[in-house]
């Protein structure tokens, strides 16, 4: 008899749901499974015999065949244990049909018949919900992932024996039944902002370095920050993510989705609430940050999608890697071509970068800096142009003084300067409604031309500022995006001199250090 | 002597080779570099030279070979490169009296003008933008006073005065470390093609020569040796410029530094040379007056119209000087001085429009200047 059984499987960020086609009939005993399955999806026969005996189910000897349709798609991963199981059962009529219509079946077997957890259970619920499948049977620790999604029943199973218990329709002991559980967002991110206990008015004295984070932060923008050490860029950068605007359900889940295929979400805790804060050590491989391996798997670059990804002591990464980062930047996504086909994930981070102005981190002092002007320019140059091209706001986070460190922080506190950071996040919400642009940051050349528009006197104004700070085409238009995000900080509809002014200074630093 | 005897000086000092002097001198004696080149054809110069240059002459006799001394010679002239010697006339008349002077001067451009003064005008690389400022005022008013400016157009302060004499049309020599031929450091480039359009370039190595440390500290001696006063403008306690000061008192020539303030690093070498002696010397005009016997002083002291800005830039301004300061800093300032809390955007943007209208300078994001006028 044959059955069919709805699975599903993650293809870079693309879901796909899978049927699992079981056919039981007369014939010498065997078991095989086709469809393109990996080395761990072969390996389901040996978990789904040994699981089903110690469920108490005895399989007669007879010859089994497994289909992963669509069979072209290669499979892996081990969520097909629990389809399959169920799969034969239906086949050998242990099972009715109905029980199992409409459902999708997501989880790994172990040989005692337990369901263990496993990897982008979120992205493949939501593919289902969206195919229109409303129910959904996982293990229980993924169960709060189906969770997440509206209009699906979440089922959650501790093992073999209660899963064929509940599709007989009997009671069982533990069912973990969620219906459209309502997630509190809200809480959950008031509950993770406070365990990180940040704030921005930790942070004494570098008012300049506030004012361009808040700018970065309203707008979206790249931003690298150049400094002595000890002067707080770390510690800044650290607190950004305390006034970016929260992410929104979508965004939430669309973040989640990625920590899902990474296996990072381990409990409802960790559904990202937070915009992905993501730092790694200078010694990671362009691989680790870009994603990749032979089954590809999201690198840094995506985990910090719609977050921060922040580079500290940028020169000391390898140029390469960096340079890894130049595509991504400008596209949002990163693409990785395998023989299996093409696997695409989403980059759309804001890039922090902190580093020293140079070998020592005190120059230009020149009463500590010993560093000769060209070890200061060889250290500079690690970073390419492009790269340095792509920040819109350069900022120099000045010495610490004593003074500075003495008195007692008297910032605002990130709460009052998210307040802002929101309200601008408003104003290009409604700019840009239904263009798919986010933020000021993500703006293009054409954009640009028509949402910064410039009244006579600011025209004038940036014509004598082009010739006498020297810029370039490229940097006109990064300051006309920057100035926007200025002018919506300070809720004006027009971009005025005043905005154009303190943009043009986000830009100055070139001319120092490059 | 003859272009063509030069030709033969030329060949002896490529064969010769860099700091070799005491082997110059040893053929020096035996003849005139013609003969020497045709002693070492015909195989007999191990012979005449004295024993204690005969293991470095085989390379002289052997360099003597297959050279084209006079085609060598041409296809350096043709490369715009002259050549003088201290038998000719041409040669400069303040080098002739220095102790150890060059035997011979490799040039492109011309040769300073023994009617006109010269100054030295000298100091560090990594200068502050007080230097900088400093540099180019001299610079300027000298050049415009006439005084040629002679330096080693290095990076820092060399450069900047040179640049700022041949600006305002004056004479500027460039003493190399290496061949003139080459210019170093290469981010002078454009220095250097103009002082060969319009001051000169010297040295005392033949062309081809790349630089090297060694090469450097024995021009300092051109350099001091070509002005009739040195000036030093910025020098850290220990400081190659210092060198320069040294051999500049070997030579009898007067020196003259620019004060700094006490905690300046970069003023300390200035400050211990007016300490032990050296003129002090503020401004263009002080130095004029000590050079030139006929100089009126003009005014030239560094007076800004302020009038024309907006009062609240010309408070912010009067808060400023040039050396960078930080937009915090001035904020914090610009609150101690006038009792009021000036926003941080407003600050930026009154800068801004101040470095729009030239008053002030951005160093950097969060840096500024005051951009001086004289």
């Amino acid at each position: 008899m044959l059955s069919t059984i709805t699975s599903g499987a993650v293809y870079g960020m693309h879901s796909h749901l899978i049927q699992v086609e079981v056919d039981v009939s007369q014939g010498l005993p065997c078991f095989q499974i086709v469809g393109l399955p990996g080395c761990e999806v072969r390996e389901a026969r040996e978990r789904v015999k040994v699981a089903l005996k110690n469920a108490g189910v005895k399989l007669p000897p007879m010859c089994i065949n497994v289909n992963l349709s669509p069979a072209d798609l290669p499979k892996s991963g081990t969520m097909f244990d629990l389809p399959v199981a169920v799969g034969i059962m239906t086949a050998l009529s242990r099972i009715p049909k109905e029980a199992s219509a409409d459902t999708l079946l997501l989880g790994e077997l172990s040989l005692s018949g337990e369901l263990k957890p496993v990897k982008g259970v979120l992205p493949i619920v939501r593919e289902a919900a969206r195919c229109g499948i409303r129910r959904c049977i996982l293990p229980a620790g993924n169960v709060w992932e189906g969770a997440l999604i509206q209009e699906m029943e979440s089922i959650g199973m501790d093992n073999m024996e209660d899963t064929i218990a509940f599709l007989l329709g009997k009671e069982t002991k533990h069912p973990v039944v969620c219906q459209n559980k309502e997630v509190d967002l809200e809480a959950l991110r008031r509950q993770n902002m406070d365990a990180e206990n940040l704030d921005f008015a930790d942070i004494s004295g570098q008012e300049g370095l506030k004012r361009a984070a808040e700018v970065a932060a309203a707008g979206f923008h790249h931003l690298l920050i150049i400094g002595p050490p000890g002067s707080g860029k770390t510690m800044l950068a650290r607190r950004l993510p305390t006034i970016l605007p929260p992410l929104s359900l979508e965004e939430s889940l669309e973040v989640s989705s990625i920590y899902s295929i990474s296996g990072l979400l381990q409990s409802v805790a960790s559904l990202k609430t937070t915009r992905p804060f993501l730092n790694p050590h200078h010694t990671i491989t362009g691989r680790a940050l870009a994603g990749g391996g032979r089954v590809p798997v999201p690198g840094l670059i995506s985990l910090a999608h719609r977050g921060i990804l922040f580079l500290d002591e940028l020169a000391e990464f390898k140029r390469e890697t960096l340079d890894i980062l130049r595509q991504p930047l400008e596209d949002k996504k990163v693409q990785i071509a395998r023989s299996t086909g093409n696997y695409i994930y989403p980059a759309d981070f804001m890039l922090v970068g902190a580093m020293n102005p140079c070998p020592c981190g005190f120059y230009p002092d020149r009463e500590r800096c010993h560093c000769t002007p060209y070890e200061i320019r060889r250290y500079l140059g690690r970073i390419s142009g492009p790269i340095l091209d792509r920040m819109d706001i350069c900022v120099e986070a000045v010495p610490m003084e004593f003074h500075d460190m003495a008195k007692h922080a008297t910032g605002e506190r990130s709460r009052d300067i998210r307040g802002r950071v929101l309200m601008a996040r408003e104003r290009q919400k409604q700019r840009f409604n239904g263009t798919g642009i986010q933020f000021n940051g993500d703006m293009g050349a054409a954009e640009v031309e028509k949402y910064c528009r410039l009244g006579p006197a600011e025209t004038g104004y940036m014509e004598k500022m082009f010739v006498k700070m020297k810029l370039s085409a490229r940097a006109y238009h990064r300051i006309l995006k920057v100035a926007r995000t200025i002018a919506d900080l300070a809720d004006s509809g027009e971009i005025r001199k005043m905005h154009l002014s303190e943009a043009v200074c986000y830009r100055g630093m070139e001319h120092k250090y490059w | 002597m003859t272009e063509e005897d030069k030709a033969y000086v030329h060949w002896l000092y490529q064969a010769v080779g860099m700091g070799n002097r005491g082997l110059l001198r040893g053929l020096e004696e035996i003849g005139t570099p013609r003969e020497i080149y045709q002693m070492a054809v015909s195989g007999n110069l191990k012979e005449k030279v004295s024993k204690r240059y005969h293991n470095k002459i085989t390379h002289v006799s052997e360099s003597a070979a297959d050279y084209d001394v006079q085609g060598e010679y041409e296809r350096m002239r043709a490369q715009g490169i002259g050549m003088v010697s201290m038998a000719e006339e041409t040669f400069p008349e303040r080098l002739k009296d220095i102790p150890d002077p060059p035997c011979v001067l490799y040039y492109a451009g011309r040769l300073p003008s023994p009617k006109c003064k010269t100054v030295a005008l000298i100091g560090a690389r990594d200068c502050t933008e007080y230097g900088r400022y400093m540099a180019g005022r001299f610079g300027t008013e000298l050049a415009k006073a006439n005084v040629q400016v002679i330096s080693g157009m290095a990076r820092g302060i060399d450069g900047i005065g040179q640049q700022a004499a041949l600006r305002a049309g004056g004479y500027s020599m460039g003493v190399l470390g290496c061949g003139v031929d080459i210019c170093y450091p290469r981010e002078n480039k454009e220095l250097y093609e103009t002082l060969v359009q319009q001051g000169g370039i010297c040295s005392e190595y033949p062309p081809g020569i790349g630089p090297r440390a060694i090469l450097f500290p024995p021009r300092n001696r051109i350099i001091s040796g070509l002005a009739d006063a040195v000036l030093v403008i910025e020098a850290k306690d220990k400081s190659g410029t210092l060198i320069t000061v040294d051999m500049a008192l070997e030579q009898g020539r007067e020196v003259y530094a620019l004060p700094g303030r006490a905690t300046d690093p970069l003023s300390s070498g200035c400050n211990r040379l007016i300490r032990q002696g050296a003129g002090l010397v503020s401004a263009p005009g002080e130095l004029l007056q000590e050079l030139l016997a006929d100089y009126h002083a003009e005014e030239t002291g560094c007076q800004q119209k302020l009038s024309l800005l907006s009062e609240e830039q010309q408070k912010i301004v009067r808060l400023m000087d040039i050396n960078p300061q930080s937009a915090e800093m001035l904020q914090q300032k610009y609150g101690e001085a006038y009792h009021r809390h000036l926003p941080y955007p407003q600050l930026l943007h009154e800068l801004l429009q101040l470095c729009a209208d030239g008053e002030v300078k951005q160093m950097g994001g969060s840096y500024f200047a005051r951009c001086p006028k004289w």
